[in-house]
């Protein structure tokens, strides 16, 4: 029962988006990994995750992924990325560096001026990682206090959460099922949908705007007609296309959408009996007070 | 002890003599003891070749030979003919391989020449530790066993009986006709499948020479060629075959009637309790299976069974229990045929999401007018006729996390059910096909497929990456390779193309006739060009899908040759037994039975002394000179004639 107790610790690897624009995402995380025995380190002089210049910039890439390893390695702390962007950044540069000594060399030369160095010794944990694997399924189920009453939910993994399997992503890439079970343990209701693996649009937005938010309007258009009360995420990308462009995204597909999204982690929370504020409900901007006010 | 002995060297063209210097390899073997002569040819296998070696020995009445020349697996045979011809004992015969072992696998010519001179050396050393040894002989069982009642097998057991030979065919279902009886029609003539089996299972039924087990396993087999001993299980039918007429009253009566799912319908169609697999069954018997029969899983049924009361013949006993067997055979040919990948482990197809994702098996059965439906297709799901179906071949084949291989009826047996669903459905039935490339290699198989292409098929090349279920149909996602275009495919029915895979319980059973099973995990034939339907194990062969995949043309065809291979040896009284068997030292044998435990041939027994020590006792008819037990043997007691302790040690100590 003491092992149970103790309490974890995780360098928290923000990224970009979450502290700057997706706040309720962090929020909500703060909130409920307490309660379920996690504790939150802040490090200082993390950089970007680095994948947005992947296909740029090989070294670089790998140079600026290592660095932020590199720091929680050296307060020896594994490193969780709440955004799966971060973590499949982190994750690949990870096994590059694990399986090439001569690559390693390299970078460590850059790391060398900064006083760091990539070891390998920390683990790279995802959202899935932490809540279904490392937490548990159990664990969740205890800190209920209102079920979510059965309200039936449309699950979105978002690509980089699953994808590439070869990097041994957190859930299966053709069937995950992860965000479910934990849908289950908090008394909410899932189901198949054909729609349930289609991306999100959001890399699209730079060079194709109105395609991306077509991809987004389609899927949530689904998710409407099939009758689901909600859809919740994990990744603050695909997030934002849900939740802030809806409005947008139903206007390119000419349909007028009205799909209650939130993080998975609000939801948690919301079962947990945290108050909708603390959780940063209100900075939602699909319309969520249909479901928060009665259902739950 | 020889101390005459003779070496020959061969070029092997300028295969050896490239790399190694053979003139200084000819005056080196001059120089070695024991050595009176040493010679050199082009080609010693030749006739020329073989003539200066029988004259050589003639001359200087050698009393031991060493060649050196390719591995012992190519020319070892031959050879020991040669030097019996000139008078010398075949087993005063050592090759140094200084092809294989050398000359191909280096390219500095002073290096291999050293090399080769070491391994000459060697071989020499053994050369003079040889003795003469005399083959014996061993009686031939002249029967066969054939395992796996479906096309393969059926064919190799009445070419075996046409011969002459007693043959026991034994299958593990109820009925013969394996994969060849679930299917409708075949490619690429379109013969009725149904109509070109049967014939053949009543031969089967009705042949003198052919014992048909049906409802059997094989348990264990023991032996060596020529003479195994077969442990069959013949499981209880629970009726009496004696007696049974197969009027299928009793399938009728059944309290489970239409409630168990139909094996033979491919998980589509229903049975009772008491069934018949299909209407030509061979044998025309019922059989009760016991893991749904209510008086076998409760002990009552009802108020009694209802099939004990239609059955006028009273053929039914609740109380029959499995049956232990022993068979006598010279060879053992393995038909055990294939299984097919379970679609549910590619989640992406939705196989397990929807009841109108289905296999072509399914289809087959769909198609077939015995079949659950009567012929008629049908959706799974509302019982409505589908007005667009979709295949998706290579399902799991050719794909790098499943299975590597090619299924190599796939591609075939879709465009066959094409042309099948527009004689059904009619014309105006939409049919795509995904596919990988359309591989039809066969004998008309090319004319087929152009004939199906005008038939107003719709060919995407390129894999789809999803099937979704949506509430009135399935949507299929697919790439277009040729047209570089992404296509969406809404469609009705979607049948799957499962990658054929080697029976579930390979493994297991090719320990128990101690062949071999390839990377694949089908069965591995001795030789891939050279012995096709030979395994590792002498007198036992394989046919059909059990070696891998292939269509029932090639099928039939090595299913001939294994019959032909195994009467090869079925036609002989006798057989010429290797003398490189085991033997013990009586004195030094401590009877610790280590042998015993490791031996795969079961030859060696434990002899019980007087003085109520014991030591081990090998049966040279059984031995297949393995050398197992000599590397076990703590003692040192086990010995291999050609290759004992006192003669390999010098080998090695001259070669190192």
């Amino acid at each position: 029962m003491k092992a149970e107790k103790k309490e974890k610790k995780y360098a928290l690897y923000p990224g970009c988006i979450m502290p700057t624009e997706q706040y309720a995402y962090e929020l909500s995380l703060r909130e409920i990994l307490p309660k379920l025995d996690i504790k939150i380190i802040d490090l200082e002089g993390f950089s970007c995750c680095s994948e947005p210049i992947k296909s740029v910039n090989q070294m670089l890439t790998l140079a600026l992924s290592a660095r932020n390893i590199a720091i929680a390695e050296k307060e020896k702390l594994d490193i969780f990325a709440p955004c799966p962007m971060c973590h499949l950044a982190l994750s690949d540069c990870k096994k590059v560096l694990d399986s090439n000594p001569e690559m390693k060399e390299k970078v460590n030369n850059y790391l060398k001026e900064e006083g760091l160095k990539y070891t390998g010794n920390s683990d790279i944990i995802s959202i899935l990682d932490l809540l279904h694997d490392i937490i548990g399924i159990e664990k969740i189920k205890k800190q209920v206090k209102k079920p979510l009453n059965e309200i039936k939910i449309a699950t979105h993994y978002g690509c980089h959460l699953i994808r590439p399997s070869e990097l041994g992503r957190p859930d299966d890439s053709e069937n995950p099922q992860k965000i479910e079970n934990i849908l289950k343990a908090i008394g909410a209701k899932t189901e198949y949908y054909p729609e349930k693996l289609d991306c999100c649009g959001a890399l699209l937005s730079a060079n194709l705007p109105d395609s991306a938010l077509t991809k987004t309007g389609q899927k949530l258009k689904s998710v409407q007609e099939l009758g689901f009360d909600a859809f919740v995420d994990t990744c603050p990308w695909c997030h934002r296309q849900y939740d802030a462009r809806q409005e947008k995204a139903g206007s390119i597909i000419a349909a007028k959408l009205q799909v209650p999204v939130f993080y998975l982690t609000q939801l948690l929370g919301i079962s947990f009996g945290i108050s909708e504020e603390k959780l940063g409900l209100n900075l939602n901007q699909s319309p969520t007070e249909t479901i928060k006010g009665e259902k739950p | 002890m020889s101390n005459k002995i003779g070496v020959f060297v061969c070029h092997c063209g300028i295969n050896i003599s490239s790399t190694v210097d053979i003139k200084k390899l000819v005056e080196y073997a001059k120089k070695l003891d024991g050595v009176i002569v040493s010679k050199e040819y082009k080609y010693m296998c030749s006739d020329v070749g073989a003539n200066l070696i029988k004259d050589t020995i003639k001359k200087n009445k050698l009393d031991g030979v060493v060649i050196a020349c390719c591995s012992p697996r190519m020319h070892e045979h031959t050879f020991q003919g040669v030097v019996e011809d000139g008078g010398v004992n075949a087993f005063n015969l050592e090759i140094a391989n200084i092809r294989e072992q050398c000359s191909w696998a280096h390219e500095n010519k002073e290096d291999a020449t050293t090399k080769a001179k070491a391994l000459l050396r060697g071989a020499v050393a053994k050369a003079k530790l040889l003795e003469p040894l005399q083959t014996s002989t061993i009686k031939v069982t002249p029967k066969a066993v054939v395992v796996g009642g479906g096309i393969s097998g059926i064919q190799s057991a009445l070419d075996l009986a046409e011969e002459g030979h007693k043959v026991y065919l034994i299958e593990k279902t109820p009925s013969l006709g394996g994969r060849m009886a679930q299917l409708d029609k075949t490619f690429p003539t379109l013969d009725c499948s149904g109509c070109i089996l049967t014939p053949k299972m009543m031969e089967i039924a009705n042949h003198p020479n052919i014992e048909l087990l049906t409802y059997s396993e094989i348990k264990n087999v023991e032996g060596s060629i020529g003479n195994y001993t077969i442990k069959v299980n013949k499981k209880a039918r629970f009726v009496d075959i004696d007696k049974c007429t197969g009027c299928g009253d009793c399938v009728t009566a059944c309290r489970l009637k239409d409630r168990i799912t139909s094996e033979f319908d491919e998980g589509i169609g229903k049975r009772s309790a008491i069934y018949m697999p299909f209407p030509q069954a061979v044998p025309l018997k019922c059989t009760i299976d016991k893991d749904t029969c209510l008086m076998l899983t409760r002990g009552k049924c009802g108020t009694g069974p209802l099939c004990v009361d239609a059955c006028e013949a009273n053929a039914i006993n609740f109380k029959q229990k499995d049956e232990e067997i022993e068979l006598k055979a010279g060879a053992i040919v393995v038909a055990t045929g294939y299984d097919l990948i379970n679609p549910d482990s590619l989640y992406e197809y939705g196989y397990n999401n929807s009841k109108d994702v289905i296999t072509t098996m399914q289809m087959e059965r769909l198609i077939n007018s015995s079949g659950p439906t009567k012929g008629e297709i049908l959706k799974p799901s509302d019982g409505k006729k589908p007005k667009s179906i979709t295949y998706i071949l290579c399902v799991g084949s050719r794909d790098e996390t499943e299975c590597t291989w090619c299924c190599r009826i796939g591609c075939m047996s879709a465009l066959k059910h094409v042309y099948l669903l527009k004689e059904k459905l009619g014309d105006e039935v939409e049919i795509n096909i995904c596919y990988t490339d359309i591989r039809s290699f066969g004998k008309g198989y090319e004319e087929f497929y152009h004939k199906i292409r005008g038939m107003k098929t719709n060919f995407f090349r390129g894999r789809p990456s999803e099937v979704k279920t949506n509430k009135d149909c399935l949507t299929i996602d697919i790439f277009d390779t040729t047209t570089n275009k992404l296509f969406e495919i809404k469609s009705d029915l979607v049948v799957l193309v499962p990658a054929l895979i080697p029976r579930t319980d390979t493994a297991d059973f090719a320990r128990k006739l101690h062949i071999s099973q390839g990377p694949d995990g089908f069965l591995l034939e001795a030789h891939p060009k050279l012995k096709p339907v030979d395994t590792f194990t002498g007198g036992v062969f394989i046919a059909g899908c059990c070696q891998a995949p292939k269509d029932i043309q090639d099928s039939v065809a090595q299913a001939s040759g294994a019959a032909a291979r195994a009467a090869n040896i079925l036609s002989k009284k006798e057989l010429e037994a290797e003398p490189l068997v085991s033997y013990v030292d009586e004195d030094l044998c401590s009877g610790c039975a280590t042998c015993i435990s490791i031996c795969p041939y079961s030859a060696i027994e434990l002899i019980k002394e007087e003085n109520g020590k014991s030591h081990a006792k090998v049966n040279e008819a059984l031995c297949m000179g393995c050398g197992s037990c000599v590397g076990a043997c703590p003692s040192g007691a086990m010995q291999q004639k050609g290759f004992k302790d006192k003669q390999l040690i010098p080998m090695i100590d001259e070669t190192i």
